[in-house]
C-alpha cells in the first residue's frame, strides 16, 4: 500500500536528480520519469532521450512537474515575454542526422515519424543540391491551427504551435493543412509506449505520444521552458542551428554555444523563409545552402515522385 | 523507387563505412606537396586564429584532448595520428574533407589553409614551438554598471605570482549581454595603466521587458578569472513584445474568433434550427388538431 | 390533374393505387429475406473490421503521414454528394413546379437520407480518436470547416427526414384506416403512432403545405452547403489541385451527377421488384435521362474549369499533379472516370432510346462508380505530391493502397446505406399515396375516408 501511494506520487510529479554526477552528469536525468519502483534502494527511470537508468532513491527529488491539468494550462500560455525563432544555416548541414536521433529519442518517436527531417533538395534541375533540416515552421499564421475543430493544435504567444493530445479527435485535417508536411500522426502505439504506461502526459514535449493522435515540432517547449535549447539544436555537431527569442534579437548556436544577433546573421547571409508566397510567416529562418562546409553526398530523388 | 531507396542505403552504408575506417587514403602526388607557407611566428598566429574559428569545435584545444566524442574521434593536435601526416596529407584532408570532416575548399583560401598546416606544425616535436602559450595568470576582475550614463567600469588586478595582486594594465576585458541562451557579445575594451577601462554600452542594446540587461564581463583565456556577471541593470532598450496572437484573428481559439465568423456561422445555425423547429411545431399542431 | 371521378370509380382506383404501393409493405419471400442476409453480413463484417481498427489504431489502413486522408474520405464526399439530389428533386423541382418529379419525391429522400446519415458515420470511422467525438461538441471551434461541415450534416440529415415525413403522414393514416390484412400488425401499429391521428381535414392539410413549404426552401441553402461545406475541407488548405476557388460548384455539380444516378438505379429496382411499371413510368425515366443529361453538361463545364485553367499554366506544384492525373499512375482513373461519368452519358443520353429504363439504369450504374473513383481521385493524388519531397519514410508512405480492412469498412457503408433505403422501402410506400391519388382525381374527403 504503501509503495503503491508512493509510486502514484512520483509518477505525477515526476522525479529529477539531487545529487550531480551520478550518470554522466545530471542534466541528462534533468526531466527522467519513474518507470517502476524497484525494492531496495535503487529506481528505474526513463530519461528524456528514452534510455532506462537504475539510481539510488536517496539521489532522488521530487521536480516541478505539474499535474495534467496545470500543465495543459501553463503549455496554452507559454513562456512570456518570449518570441522563439530559429535559424538554419545550410551551409553547414553535412547530414549526420544528429538533430533527428535527438528528436525521436526526446519526442518518443518511431523511426519513420519525424519531428525534425533532413532533406535532400534541388530547387531546380540545374541548381545545386543540398541538405535542409525541416522542422516545424512554427508559422505566425499557421494554416494548421486554423483548421482545427476542437483547439487541439494552437498558437502560444510566444511563437510556438503546440497540441493538446489528450483532446486530439484524430481527424488529420492539420496534416492536409500543412504545406510543409510538418505533422506526423499515430497510426500505431507509439514506440515503446509499455515504458511510457502511467506516466503524466506533457503537452510542452508530447509525451507519452497518443495512439490515433498528431505529433509534430514543438521547438522542445518542456526544454525551453528549463532553458535549455531544443534537443536537435543542441544535438548537432556542425553548428547548423542557431536559436533564440527573437524580442531580444539574439540567437545563440548550439553547437558552438556562440551567440550573436538575430537580425544581422540573417541580413548578412540572406537567410529566406521557406515557401513565402504561401503567406503561412514562418518562425524558421533558412541561412542559403552556399559555400557548403560538406560535399553532398545524396542521391537526390526526383521530387514528388 | 525500391532502386533508389537501396541507393540511398547503400550510400548511407558507405559513409558509415569511411567514418569507421582507419586509412585515409592521400594520392601519391598530394602527399609529397611541401608547405609553401613560411614556418614564422606570424603564420603560426594567423593559423591559430583560423584554427579556432573553425576546427576547435571538434578537434577541441590542443593538447587538451577534449574534442568531440565522434566517431571516428577527430585527434588532438598534438597526438602522433595527427602529426604522422605530411604536409601534403594535411593540406589534402583539410581541402577535402571526409565523413564528418568538413571540406575547407570553398571556405579557407589555399594560403590559409597552409598557415593552418603551420600551426599544427607548432605541436609537431620535431618542430620549434613558436607560439608557447604562457600558462594563465589567476587574475580578478571588478566591474559595476553606471545606469545613468550607461556605462560598465571594469577593474582588473593580476596575481604577481608573489600571492599579491596588482593592476591589470592593456588586458582585452569582453563584455556581453545574457541572452536567453547564451552570452551575446557587444563589445571588448582594452584596461589603462591603472587596470581601469569603461565602456560605454551601445544606444541600440535590447533588455528585458523593462530594458534590464545583466552584463557579463570576461578576461581573455591568457588569464584565469570567476567571469563577473553584474546583476540586471536598466541600460538597454526595453524588449519589444509584439503581440502574436491578437483578437479576432482566424487560426487562434474560440477566444478570439472572429466576430464576423461567429455571428454568420450562429445566426446561420439558429435561423435554420429555428425553422426546423417551427416545423415540428406545426406537425404538433397537425397532431392537436387530429385529437379534436 | 384529372377530372374529378365518380366516388365509386375513385374508391375502386384508390384500392388498386394501395394495393400495388403496397406491395412493397406486404411482400416478404425467400428473396427479400437473402436479400436482409447478404447485406447485414457484409455490414457486420464492415463493422468487425472496424473493431480492428479501432483496436490497433489507423494504421491497418493504407494511410500514412502524407497519404493522411485515403478511401474513407473520398467515401465520405461520395456519399455527402449523393444525397444532394434529395436537395435537387424535392425540393429545387417542386418550387419550379416541375410536376413528373413529384413521384420521385420520396425515392430521392430516401437516397437522401440513407447517404447523409452514412456520411455522418463514416466521418467518424475516419477519426483516429472516435471515443473523444464528443469533444467536436464540447471543445467545437467555430472556424474550422469540420464544424461547420458537423452541423451542416446534422441539419441536412433532419431536414431530409422531416421531409420524408411530412409527406408521409396522409399515407399513414390511409394504411392505418385502409391497409389489408396482409400488412403486419406490428407495422400498422407503427403507422397508428406515426399518423399522428391524421383524419385529411382541410386544415392538416393546409399545416403541412405550410411546414413542407418551409422546409423546401429551407433546403436550398442548407443542401447548397453541405457540398460547398465539403468542399471546403479541401479547398481551404493549400495544396496544389485542392487548392481552388471553383470547388464548391464543382462538388454540387458532380453531387447532381452522382444523385441523379443514384436515384435512377433506386427507381428501376422498385419497378422491377415492386411492379411498379405503371408508376414509375417510362415517361419518369425519359424526364430523368434529361435532367441527367443537363447536369452532366453543368459538372462537364467545371471539369473543364478545374482542369484546363491550371493545365494551361502548368505551375511548379500544379503541373506535378496535372500530369499524375493526365498521364501518370492515377491516368487510368481518371480517364475511366471522364469517359463514364460524363461523356458517355451525355453523348448516349441525347439519344432517346438511351433514355428508356433498362438502358438508362445501365448508365447510371457506370455513373455511380466513376463517381465514387472520381472522389478517390480528388482526395488521393494531391496528397500524393505535398510540396516539399517525401523522404526517410518506408515505401509504403510514399505511395497510398487501401487495405482490405479499408475496403471492409467502405464495404459496410455501402451496405448500410443500402440497408437504410431497404427499410425504409419494406416500411413505407415508395411513392406518396395520396398524391400519386389526388393526380389522378380522386378527392381527398374518400382518400382519408374510413374504411367501408
Amino acid at each position: 500500500m504503501e509503495k503503491k501511494s508512493r509510486r502514484s506520487f512520483m509518477k505525477t510529479l515526476g522525479v529529477s536528480i539531487g545529487a550531480a554526477g551520478v550518470v554522466g552528469g545530471s542534466s541528462i536525468l534533468n526531466s527522467c520519469t519513474q518507470v517502476e519502483s524497484t525494492s531496495g534502494d535503487t529506481i528505474t527511470l526513463l530519461t528524456s532521450s528514452g534510455e532506462l537508468v537504475k539510481v539510488e532513491k536517496s539521489q532522488l527529488k521530487p521536480a516541478d512537474i505539474p499535474s495534467l491539468s496545470e500543465n495543459q494550462k501553463r503549455g496554452r500560455e507559454g513562456l512570456p515575454g518570449k518570441k522563439f525563432v530559429m535559424v538554419i544555416d545550410l551551409s553547414k548541414c553535412r547530414n549526420a542526422r544528429q538533430c533527428m536521433k535527438a528528436c525521436q529519442n526526446h519526442h518518443q518517436l518511431r523511426p519513420e515519424q519525424h519531428h525534425i527531417n533532413v532533406l535532400e533538395m534541388q530547387d531546380a534541375e540545374n541548381t545545386a543540391p543540398y541538405y535542409m533540416p525541416k522542422p516545424c515552421q512554427h508559422c505566425d499564421n499557421p494554416p494548421c491551427t486554423k483548421v482545427c475543430p476542437v483547439n487541439a493544435t494552437f498558437k502560444r504567444e510566444d511563437g510556438i504551435v503546440l497540441i493538446d493530445n489528450e483532446r486530439c479527435i484524430g481527424c488529420r485535417f492539420c496534416i492536409a493543412a500543412c504545406p510543409y508536411s510538418a505533422r506526423v500522426f499515430n497510426w500505431f502505439e507509439p514506440r515503446d509506449a509499455d515504458k511510457y504506461k502511467g506516466v503524466t502526459y506533457n503537452i510542452e514535449a508530447n509525451v507519452p505520444q497518443k495512439k490515433g493522435t498528431i505529433s509534430k515540432c514543438l521547438f522542445s517547449a518542456d526544454r525551453l521552458r528549463d532553458g535549455k535549447l531544443p534537443s536537435c539544436v543542441s544535438a548537432c555537431p556542425n553548428g547548423v542551428y542557431w536559436f533564440g527569442d527573437q524580442n531580444e534579437d539574439a540567437v545563440t548556436n548550439g553547437t558552438t554555444h556562440e551567440t550573436t544577433s538575430f537580425s544581422e546573421l540573417i541580413k548578412t547571409n540572406a537567410g529566406y523563409t521557406l515557401m513565402p508566397d504561401l503567406g503561412t510567416k514562418p518562425r524558421v529562418y533558412y541561412l542559403p545552402p552556399k559555400d557548403r562546409a560538406f560535399p553532398f553526398q545524396g542521391e537526390i530523388e526526383q521530387h514528388h515522385s | 523507387m525500391k532502386k533508389q531507396f537501396t541507393l540511398t542505403l547503400v550510400i548511407a552504408l558507405m559513409t558509415v563505412y569511411q567514418g569507421m575506417a582507419q586509412e585515409w587514403l592521400v594520392p601519391d602526388d598530394q602527399k609529397g606537396l611541401t608547405n609553401p607557407s613560411e614556418y614564422n611566428l606570424s603564420n603560426v598566429k594567423k593559423g591559430k586564429d583560423l584554427y579556432m574559428k573553425n576546427c576547435k569545435s571538434c578537434h577541441g584545444d590542443p593538447g587538451k584532448h577534449n574534442g568531440l566524442p565522434l566517431v571516428p574521434p577527430p585527434p588532438d593536435m598534438v597526438s602522433e595520428q595527427m602529426q604522422k601526416n605530411t604536409d601534403g596529407e594535411l593540406f589534402f584532408k583539410i581541402t577535402k574533407g571526409r565523413g564528418g570532416m568538413p571540406q575547407f575548399e570553398t571556405t579557407i583560401s589555399e594560403d590559409d589553409r597552409w598557415r593552418l598546416i603551420n600551426f599544427i606544425r607548432n605541436f609537431d616535436p620535431s618542430h620549434e614551438q613558436l607560439l608557447v602559450d604562457a600558462p594563465p595568470q589567476k587574475a580578478k576582475l571588478l566591474a559595476s554598471v553606471n545606469e545613468v550614463e550607461k556605462k560598465v567600469e571594469i577593474f582588473a588586478e593580476v596575481d604577481d605570482k608573489n600571492g599579491s595582486f596588482v593592476k591589470l594594465p592593456n588586458a582585452a576585458v569582453k563584455i556581453s549581454a545574457k541572452k536567453a541562451f547564451g552570452n551575446l557579445p557587444i563589445g571588448e575594451v582594452l584596461t589603462n595603466a591603472e587596470g581601469r577601462a569603461e565602456y560605454q554600452i551601445p544606444e541600440t542594446l535590447i533588455g528585458d521587458e523593462s530594458g534590464m540587461v545583466n552584463i557579463v564581463v570576461q578576461l581573455d583565456e591568457n588569464y584565469v578569472t570567476d567571469n563577473v556577471v553584474l546583476d540586471a541593470a536598466k541600460v538597454g532598450q526595453p524588449k519589444p513584445q509584439p503581440r502574436l496572437i491578437k483578437k479576432e484573428i482566424l487560426w487562434s481559439t474560440n477566444e478570439n474568433v472572429q466576430s464576423w465568423l461567429l455571428l454568420s456561422y450562429l445566426g446561420a445555425v439558429g435561423a435554420a434550427w429555428a425553422a426546423i423547429g417551427y416545423v415540428v411545431f406545426q406537425i404538433f399542431k397537425i397532431w392537436r388538431v387530429g385529437k379534436e | 390533374m384529372e377530372k374529378e371521378k365518380s366516388p365509386e370509380e375513385s374508391r375502386k382506383l384508390l384500392d388498386k393505387i394501395t394495393f400495388d404501393l403496397t406491395r412493397s409493405i406486404v411482400k416478404r419471400d425467400e428473396l427479400t429475406n437473402f436479400w436482409y442476409f447478404i447485406l447485414i453480413m457484409f455490414a457486420l463484417v464492415g463493422l468487425w473490421g472496424w473493431g480492428i481498427q479501432v483496436r490497433d489504431g489507423l494504421g491497418v489502413t493504407g494511410m500514412r503521414d502524407y497519404v493522411s486522408w485515403g478511401m474513407y474520405i473520398a467515401n465520405f464526399v461520395f456519399f455527402v454528394a449523393v444525397s444532394l439530389i434529395g436537395f435537387l428533386i424535392s425540393s429545387a423541382l417542386h418550387l419550379l413546379k416541375i410536376k413528373w418529379s413529384k413521384v420521385i419525391s420520396r425515392v430521392a429522400e430516401q437516397v437522401a437520407i440513407a447517404g447523409v446519415a452514412l456520411a455522418g458515420i463514416i466521418i467518424v470511422m475516419d477519426m483516429g480518436r472516435p471515443d473523444r467525438f464528443l469533444n467536436v461538441f464540447l471543445h467545437g471551434r467555430f472556424a474550422s470547416p469540420i464544424i461547420w461541415d458537423v452541423t451542416v450534416v446534422t441539419t441536412y440529415l433532419t431536414i431530409s427526414v422531416l421531409l420524408f415525413y411530412l409527406p408521409l403522414l396522409p399515407d399513414l393514416a390511409l394504411l392505418r384506416d385502409k391497409g389489408s390484412d396482409d400488412i403486419p400488425q406490428w407495422k400498422r401499429n407503427v403507422y397508428r403512432i406515426l399518423a399522428l391521428g391524421w383524419k385529411g381535414n382541410a386544415e392538416q392539410y393546409k399545416l403541412m403545405a405550410h411546414a413542407m413549404r418551409i422546409l423546401m426552401i429551407l433546403i436550398v441553402p442548407v443542401g447548397l452547403s453541405i457540398h460547398t461545406v465539403t468542399s471546403w475541407l479541401f479547398a481551404a488548405t493549400l495544396r496544389s489541385g485542392w487548392d481552388t476557388t471553383i470547388f464548391g460548384p464543382y462538388f454540387v455539380a458532380g453531387a447532381f451527377v452522382a444523385g441523379v444516378a443514384a436515384v435512377i438505379i433506386v427507381m428501376y429496382m422498385y419497378r422491377v421488384r415492386y411492379g411498379l411499371k405503371d408508376y414509375f413510368e417510362d415517361y419518369h425515366f425519359n424526364m430523368m435521362g434529361k435532367l441527367f443529361v443537363l447536369v452532366c453538361l453543368v459538372y462537364l463545364y467545371f471539369n473543364i474549369n478545374e482542369f484546363f485553367v491550371p493545365g494551361y499554366k502548368m505551375k511548379t506544384a500544379e503541373s506535378i499533379h496535372l500530369s499524375n492525373l493526365f498521364t501518370g499512375k492515377f491516368s487510368t482513373m481518371f480517364w475511366a472516370t471522364q469517359l463514364f461519368g460524363l461523356f458517355l452519358p451525355i453523348t448516349l443520353m441525347v439519344n432517346k432510346f438511351f433514355r428508356k429504363p433498362l438502358p438508362i439504369t445501365i448508365i447510371s450504374v457506370f455513373v455511380l462508380i466513376a463517381s465514387w473513383f472520381k472522389r478517390y481521385i480528388i482526395v488521393i493524388p494531391t496528397l500524393e505530391h505535398p510540396f516539399l519531397p517525401v523522404q526517410n519514410v518506408p515505401e509504403n508512405y510514399q505511395h497510398y493502397a487501401p487495405t482490405s480492412i479499408e475496403t471492409m469498412i467502405t464495404v459496410f457503408s455501402f451496405m448500410a446505406a443500402i440497408l437504410i433505403i431497404t427499410i425504409l422501402a419494406k416500411m413505407f410506400p415508395v411513392i406518396a399515396i395520396w398524391e400519386y391519388a389526388e393526380e389522378k382525381g380522386i378527392s381527398r374527403e374518400i382518400i382519408s375516408e374510413p374504411k367501408n
